[in-house]
């Protein structure tokens, strides 16, 4: 039904419009309205307002409005693109997509229409749908190149590379000039082209392209590259050898040309003395630089090494270079390596000191060497704290004002297992040098790894722009600050305070979600500008964003905050003293008590809230920002199915991070909980949770046979299977039985298995954990033992403080009664008397 | 050690953006969404580049086209020790196309290493090639005498004026410059050939479709040129209200 009005209303209408393109956006709701007087059903001027009211931010009054405008003209393709917008803009690209699709069919030439559909058809990785899209623009405006470009990343992103080529080619052709050496979009082009060609496997043909039209291309390094890739993998070697050598002429910093160069010379990889002199003569060309000094190292041995390392060392000491030790460690995965090192510089600070009266210089190279020993006997390979402890006070002595020094005391306590020490003795460095936001940062991390999240604000809070919406946080929150995000949150999961843990968690999930929204905009501005390459390496980094570790890391403590709630449901009224479980009155006693904390603390923050908004409510963009209605986390907490919602971070990270042990063995305590529900409390039933759970295992299983948490789960699941409420339905139970098999065979004997496992492997103190963590699942009454055995484990050799605290929280997980944990924490205690970590409260 | 390697260019290491936020975060504060990287690693690819640690087994993912490769992802994605963030000045005020540094920063922890010197030699010299910048411009702070030795001694900038509370906490800013002009590539033979050749063209009278030259022209062209402004990237997501903000602390 269209509905026309008349001259003076439409052009009125026409006025909408372009208040609306203009974001006037209060003149066009005033000039819609008017023409809504008269004409109350008129469809297309509905829409209008609702997309107006829309970008005012009214998004629930303009869905209302839409819909109302789509029921009085159905046939409008107005209505429909609002639509279509509205569902866009609240991220339900699915549902837009459909109604463009209605438009579409309705104004089947609309351009705009059209370039929306096509926008999101790109971020929905809709490849087919988007290449239907380009066509139909390409068909309609062919004298546009990026038209042209559009379709062939079409093509390109969904694998079609011929394609791709031939539609850069076919555009090519139209060119009867070559475009001026400043027009960047044809340079691109030209390259974009060029690694199509490489990335088909023609690397020939690539070469021949680029040696065509290379030097027209003002992206010299690119260029630069991508030949000097295509001659070594061709093996033109002396090219390469040419081409590598005018790469480190423009950056003699990066390692990765050195391989290069190397390997295009043909020398041997154990021809250590062909190129160290190879290096060497780049040291000549660059006497500052550091790469060709310090990556003979690498490969360098015994005496030769010695040498080498002696001059690299004195050099980078007497510079007082910070990051030398930094520079040095990963050669200690070579013991020999790392105990030359430790005898040169031990050599150097016995001679320096004896020489008794000193000048600037030398103590200058005495306090680094100080510092050196310092990082190196507190590093993991080489580890002796109280060496460490010795020499880098020996080294705070002599420079009381290093920065660098006090931070690595701070460090040392932490490996010392002192939190408490590290986070002052961190603070003492930020104070050497309040304006530096780095050492800043540092102390505000130990702090929140001391568990002391308001002195942790604090800190942070002298670098925010603290006027934003709530405060600090609020600009840590807004300038995407994940690192403090992540490690916040974890400091609350420590403390059981899972609502503020949860809300820390999820901030940085909405980060990523952010992250990879952000990426719509650039799939129409990157076809303007022209930077293809750029554009494609982005969208397809989108595609695995959260395989990066901040993800990975945040992931794994929201599914442990979710699976503690799910098994001590009480948390959700707040952290419980430890013990208060066991009996149920004290149990009742302590709940009641969060509870009132909880109040308590909802009620301090409305009041905060309330104190903001009488202050002020609108930012500088006049934007009124809306309050965090659960600035808390409670009602995060009080979720109806903490293990649901774990999945929400399970699931990507199963997916983009399948090779991490830690992932798989959290997906199966999220499945195997998920399973094990009881039918009726379920909202939906789980059957194939079990199977998933059982793929998590053999995730495991392929990655590392013997790992101690494969060995307790499998265990685990082996006593779910035999104690299933009700039995799993056929086709599932013989799949699941079927691939258990290979892991644990129904016919073994699991003491035996379980011995076996612990006397192959005796050695390793996390072995021995899994093993005694099985005993007494399987024998309860051997869980006196077990508990003996394990604190027995304290005695190894090569316990670390970290294993030996995994310890502890086993026998929390046993059920272990306070006597046993006693025990445990002071042998522990008296093995680690600097440590505090052992306390059991 | 530590490699300097292009940001968005070729070989591409976009993906370290995350790392590169988390690094001036960190250091400096003058933070940004990651929207305005993306932004300028998007628009001006070849002006950025970061400083990451060699990881032990070299670079594995970003060798394969997809990069897809199995591994620990921890050492995918090798430690960022530093950045240069960097663009041409798009609406210069002189009239002249220059480069402008908007973040530079390195890791207290790999100072004195030559690594912003490094950092800013790369990005100065693609400024010069691939976008003819005359000059390139940069804020730093009055009292950081480190970043001021950098620029003026090592790498030759000048001070153009000081800018009277610049800085958030109401520090002044020295405006620097430098000239990038003897970096330019020399693009006369290949010029004087290209008209030599339309030259000849022209007289073939050949009346070919110049689709390029004239899809530009087109009044639709000019349309998709203003809503360029639109975009919204940056603090606040509107790239109007973005005043990018310069620190840098080297040595």
């Amino acid at each position: 039904m269209p509905q026309p009005l008349n001259s003076k209303d439409a052009s009125l209408f026409r006025q909408v419009v372009r208040h609306y393109e203009n974001k006037q956006h209060k003149k066009g709701i005033k000039t819609a309205e008017q023409i809504l007087k008269k004409n109350p059903n008129h469809g297309d001027t509905l829409a209008m307002k609702a997309l107006i009211m829309s970008n005012m931010g009214q998004q629930e009054e303009a869905f209302v409005l839409a819909k109302e405008a789509l029921k009085n003209d159905m046939k409008s393709h107005i209505c429909w693109h609002v639509y279509g917008l509205l569902y866009r803009a609240e991220k339900n690209y699915e549902e837009a997509i459909k109604a463009y699709r209605f438009a579409l069919r309705i104004e089947p030439e609309s351009q705009p229409i059209q370039r929306d559909l096509a926008l999101l058809q790109m971020q929905m990785r809709d490849y087919q749908g988007y290449i239907q899209s380009r066509k139909t623009m390409l068909q309609a405006r062919p004298g546009f190149r990026q038209n042209w470009t559009a379709l062939a990343i079409a093509h390109h992103l969904s694998g079609d590379l011929e394609e791709a080529e031939k539609v850069l080619t076919t555009y090519e052709e139209t060119l009867k000039i070559p475009p001026p050496t400043s027009d960047m979009e044809h340079s691109e082009a030209v390259l974009y082209k060029n690694t199509i060609m490489a990335e088909a496997g023609k690397v020939e043909q690539a070469l021949e392209h680029l040696e065509k039209f290379g030097h027209r291309i003002s992206d010299v390094l690119a260029v630069m590259e991508l030949k000097a890739d295509y001659l070594l993998r061709l093996d033109r070697k002396a090219e390469a050898e040419a081409a590598y050598t005018a790469l480190l002429d423009r950056n003699p910093e990066n390692s990765l040309y050195y391989d290069a160069l190397i390997r295009a010379k043909g020398i041997a990889s154990d021809d250590h003395k062909t190129q160290k002199a190879v290096y060497d003569s780049w040291v000549e060309k660059n006497p500052r630089g550091d790469a060709p000094r310090r990556i003979p190292l690498d490969f360098l041995e015994g005496d030769d090494f010695k040498q080498a390392a002696d001059v690299y060392l004195q050099r980078m000491l007497k510079k007082g270079v910070p990051s030398l030790f930094a520079n040095i460690k990963s050669l200690y995965s070579n013991p020999a390596k790392r105990d030359t090192v430790q005898e040169l510089v031990e050599g150097y600070v016995a001679t320096t000191s004896a020489e008794g009266q000193s000048d600037a210089d030398k103590t200058d190279f005495l306090s680094s060497s100080y510092y050196f020993l310092a990082q190196h006997y507190n590093y993991s390979l080489s580890r002796d704290l109280s060496k460490a402890m010795a020499n880098v006070d020996k080294a705070i002595e002599l420079s009381p004002k290093a920065v660098e020094y006090q931070l690595t005391k701070a460090r040392i306590w932490k490996h010392y297992g002192n939190l408490e020490k590290a986070a002052e003795e961190m603070e003492k460095a930020r104070q050497l040098d309040e304006k530096d936001r780095h050492i800043n940062s540092k102390a505000a991390k130990y702090q929140l790894r001391n568990n002391e999240n308001d002195k942790g604000l604090d800190n942070m809070s002298k670098f925010t722009r603290n006027e934003t919406v709530g405060g600090a946080l609020g600009d840590l929150h807004e300038m995407q600050c994940v690192w403090y995000l992540t490690e916040d949150g974890e400091a609350y999961l420590r403390q059981k305070k899972l609502g503020l843990a949860l809300k820390r968690f999820h901030a940085v999930y909405n980060i990523f979600d952010t992250w990879q929204e952000d990426q719509f905009d650039f799939h129409s501005f990157s076809l303007r500008k022209g930077m293809i390459r750029a554009y494609v390496d982005m969208v397809r980094w989108e595609d695995r964003l959260r395989e990066h570790p901040f993800y990975t890391r945040m992931a794994v403590s929201a599914i442990k905050s979710y699976i503690l709630l799910h098994d001590q449901p009480d948390l959700a009224h707040g952290p419980l003293p430890n013990g208060s479980a066991d009996d149920d009155n004290e149990r009742k006693k302590a709940v009641k008590k969060a509870k009132k904390e909880q109040q308590r603390l909802e009620k301090l923050e409305a009041e905060k809230r309330e104190a903001r908004k009488a202050a002020s409510t609108k930012n500088v963009d006049g934007e009124v920002k809306k309050e965090d209605p659960d600035p808390l986390g409670n009602k995060l907490v009080q979720t109806q199915d903490p293990l649901k919602d774990a999945t929400k971070f399970l699931t990507p990270l199963l997916e983009l991070s399948p090779k991490s042990i830690e992932a798989q063995s959290l997906g199966f305590e999220v499945y195997l909980r998920r399973g094990m529900r009881k039918i009726s409390d379920q909202l939906t039933k789980n059957p194939g949770k079990h199977a998933l759970a059982l793929k998590c295992l053999s995730a495991i299983h392929a990655i590392d046979a013997s790992h101690p948490t494969l060995h307790v789960q499998t265990l685990r699941f082996r006593k779910a299977l035999d104690s299933l409420s009700e039995p799993l339905a056929p086709q599932v139970a013989e799949v699941v039985n079927a691939e258990f098999e290979t892991l644990l065979p129904k016919g073994q004997n699991l003491e035996e298995w379980n011995d076996s496992f612990l006397s192959t492997h005796k050695e390793s103190v996390s072995h021995q954990q899994a093993g005694l963590t099985c005993r007494q699942l399987l024998k309860p009454d051997s869980k006196p033992q077990c508990e003996q055995d394990l604190t027995s484990t304290l005695d190894s050799k090569d316990i670390t403080i970290e294993t030996a605290l995994a310890g502890l929280e086993l026998l929390n997980e046993w059920g272990s009664n306070q006597a046993a944990k006693a025990a445990y924490a002071q042998k522990a205690s008296s093995k680690w008397p600097e440590a505090t970590l052992f306390r059991v409260d | 050690m530590v490699d300097i390697l292009p940001l968005s260019s070729y070989p591409s290491y976009i993906d370290l953006l995350p790392s590169i936020q988390t690094c001036n975060i960190t250091n400096l504060p003058e933070n940004y969404f990651l929207k305005y990287y993306l932004y300028h690693a998007l628009t001006w690819p070849q002006l950025s580049f970061v400083a990451v640690v060699r990881p032990k087994h070299g670079y594995t993912k970003h060798t394969t086209p997809t990069g897809n490769s199995a591994g620990s992802a921890a050492e995918q994605y090798p430690k960022v020790v530093g950045y240069v963030l960097a663009k041409m000045e798009e609406e210069p005020t002189d009239g002249v196309a220059h480069g402008h540094i908007t973040s530079i920063s390195v890791m207290r922890t790999h100072r004195r290493l030559g690594i912003a010197e490094r950092l800013m030699r790369m990005s100065q010299r693609a400024m010069a090639e691939c976008h003819r910048a005359q000059y390139v411009s940069l804020h730093v702070r009055v009292s950081n005498t480190a970043a001021l030795h950098l620029y003026r001694d090592t790498l030759g900038f000048q001070v153009e004026s000081v800018e009277s509370k610049y800085y958030a906490d109401g520090e002044d800013a020295y405006a620097m410059r430098m000239d990038l002009s003897n970096m330019f590539i020399d693009w006369a033979e290949i010029e004087r050939k290209d008209r030599e050749r339309a030259a000849r063209d022209e007289k073939e009278a050949d009346e070919g479709d110049e689709v390029g030259e004239v899809g530009k022209k087109e009044t639709d062209g000019e349309k998709e040129k203003e809503r360029m402004v639109r975009v919204k990237v940056g603090r606040g997501l509107g790239v109007g209200d973005l005043v990018e903000k310069n620190e840098a602390q080297t040595a």
